[in-house]
């Protein structure tokens, strides 16, 4: 077990708690829009814009903020332009995310690879400061004031986009927003669970979520806390263990979903 | 009489296809009218259909209530109901049957506006009306494939709307729901003079108090009138062949 400073872990806590809410929350968008590879796609980008902050002596997260949001920028004007679903564009994007960021960091000078872009890689929950506690906590006010001002529109867009456009909704508005705090989201958790594993807590805890109920209100009311829980789980887990902590999240993130799978009520007969 | 429905000289081609779905539609559409929309398969008729609702960019004049669907369409959405085709939804669907029912007044209300009481009492009493109150609480997906056809119905009557677009809405409906939504259709036009079109390639599912019929074929109007004069028409027989025995 590692004896950790109170104030640094206390603000561990609160940033991983506050990622871990955020992150189930705009899950529940991803997984039921199948916007799963766009999540994906976003995680990586913002690697790679990591990885030219640090060879351009730039602030490392504020390009990873950049690439994950200009990521979202293109890929839905780029899908309706091809003509192809905004998850195959992110599929050939990934990739190239990936190779982007690795040639800025064969470009770095001297063998060693930053120490901030492999933070960036593989999460250090230890590292938040403050101000990345306080961009959680507004990101996270901004997108439950979104979810609750429009929570009947943006329950029509989760239904059927095509079908909420019939009805007068504005939908395109809807999913490019939904895109764009996916792509924040993503950015400001990256530092905690870093680029690889930071997408597995927006899958996993929202999947879990969805496993539990056929009512998409108590999905949302119920997808932050399994975000947390697996924060914390995962943390302590790391914690006992002496795992990294990214790692940790996502194997507690994953045993919660197969047991939620397990215990399912959409499973029971009757 | 007031014209709800404008189409003058219009084409439809989808994206990537060089051969129009609907080719020099000309249609008035009169407030309180039920029409039904027939036509074999591929003829054109969901096509049709989308274009007046403006989901589809098309070429000519496409007026509904006075107002272009080309600039107004999302206004004008607000105030259609529209029942798509075959729509089906997953097993698993994480929404409760109230709540897709509830959907159909989104539109209407506007954002940043809850769903409030008086909008419930709305949506209970179309659900009432279609025999599904009873299935309120249960997740879409877990019904079949007629109780998530009355659902669809519901939603698009919980609009309150003006316009009613039913693509295919009796396929999946056993004969006694067909009665009662024919009904509830009847009672729409008299008592608020809602226009309804119904498009169906099954002639048998024609509703009850239809006085008019558009015959649709190859993505042109072949024939518009009273059914007996369609029915009795050339291109009705080009477009079915020798099919009356079906429709007496």
């Amino acid at each position: 077990m590692i004896a950790l400073p109170s104030t640094l872990l206390l603000r561990a806590i609160a940033g991983g708690v506050l990622a871990g809410a955020l992150c189930s929350l705009v899950g529940v968008f991803a997984v039921r829009l199948r916007m799963s590879s766009i999540g994906f796609c976003m995680s990586h980008s913002a690697f790679a814009g990591a990885a030219l902050g640090v060879l351009l002596a730039l602030d490392p997260l504020l390009m990873a903020m950049l690439a994950a949001l200009a990521t979202a920028a293109l890929l839905g004007p780029i899908s309706e332009k091809a003509k192809l679903p905004a998850n195959v564009i992110a599929g050939v994007m990934f990739p190239m995310t990936m190779a982007l960021a690795f040639i800025f960091l064969m470009l770095l000078p001297g063998p060693v690879i930053g120490l901030t872009v492999l933070s960036l890689l593989w999460g250090s929950v230890l590292t938040v400061s403050p101000s990345d506690v306080a961009f959680l906590a507004i990101l996270l006010a901004l997108t439950t004031s979104f979810i609750v001002l429009f929570w009947k529109e943006l329950n029509a867009v989760l239904f059927d986009p095509r079908l909420a456009e019939a009805d007068g909704v504005n939908s395109r508005a809807y999913m490019n927003a939904i895109i764009f705090l996916l792509g924040g989201v993503v950015a400001l958790s990256l530092k905690l669970v870093g680029g690889l594993l930071v997408y597995a807590l927006v899958v996993n805890s929202a999947s879990t979520a969805l496993q539990l109920s056929y009512d998409m209100k108590k999905i949302f009311l119920l997808s932050p806390f399994i975000g947390m829980l697996a924060f914390l789980s995962g943390f302590g887990l790391s914690l006992w263990l002496d795992l990294p902590v990214g790692s940790s999240i996502v194997l507690t993130s994953s045993i919660m979903l197969a047991t939620s799978i397990a215990l399912s009520p959409k499973r029971k007969r009757g | 009489m007031e014209v709800v429905v404008r189409l003058e000289g219009v084409s439809t081609t989808y994206e990537g296809e060089r051969r129009p779905a609907i080719t020099d539609i000309n249609l008035l559409v009169e407030r309180g009218e039920l029409i039904t929309i027939i036509g074999p398969n591929g003829a054109g008729k969901t096509t049709l259909l989308e274009t007046i609702n403006g989901l589809l960019p098309s070429e000519g004049l496409v007026e509904v209530f006075g107002l272009s669907v080309r600039e107004h369409g999302r206004e004008l959405r607000r105030r259609i109901g529209y029942v798509p085709q075959d729509f089906m939804v997953e097993a698993g669907t994480p929404f409760l049957v109230k709540d897709v029912v509830a959907m159909g007044r989104v539109g209407r209300i506007g954002p940043l506006r809850p769903i409030r009481e008086g909008d419930w009492e709305i949506i209970w009493a179309v659900m009432e009306e279609l025999g599904i109150a009873d299935l309120a609480d249960r997740p879409i997906g877990k019904l079949s494939g007629g109780q998530q056809q009355k659902v669809m119905i519901a939603r698009a009557l919980a609009k309150e709307p003006e316009l009613l677009l039913l693509d295919e809405p009796f396929s999946s409906l056993d004969a006694r729901s067909r009665m009662v939504v024919c009904e509830i259709l009847d009672g729409l036009r008299e008592e608020r003079g809602v226009t309804v079109l119904v498009v169906t390639h099954d002639l048998s599912a024609i509703p009850e108090g239809c006085e008019r019929i558009v015959l649709l074929n190859e993505g042109r109007i072949t024939a518009d009138g009273a059914p007996d004069q369609v029915f009795a028409s050339e291109a009705f027989l080009r477009a079915y062949g020798p099919v009356r025995a079906v429709i007496a």
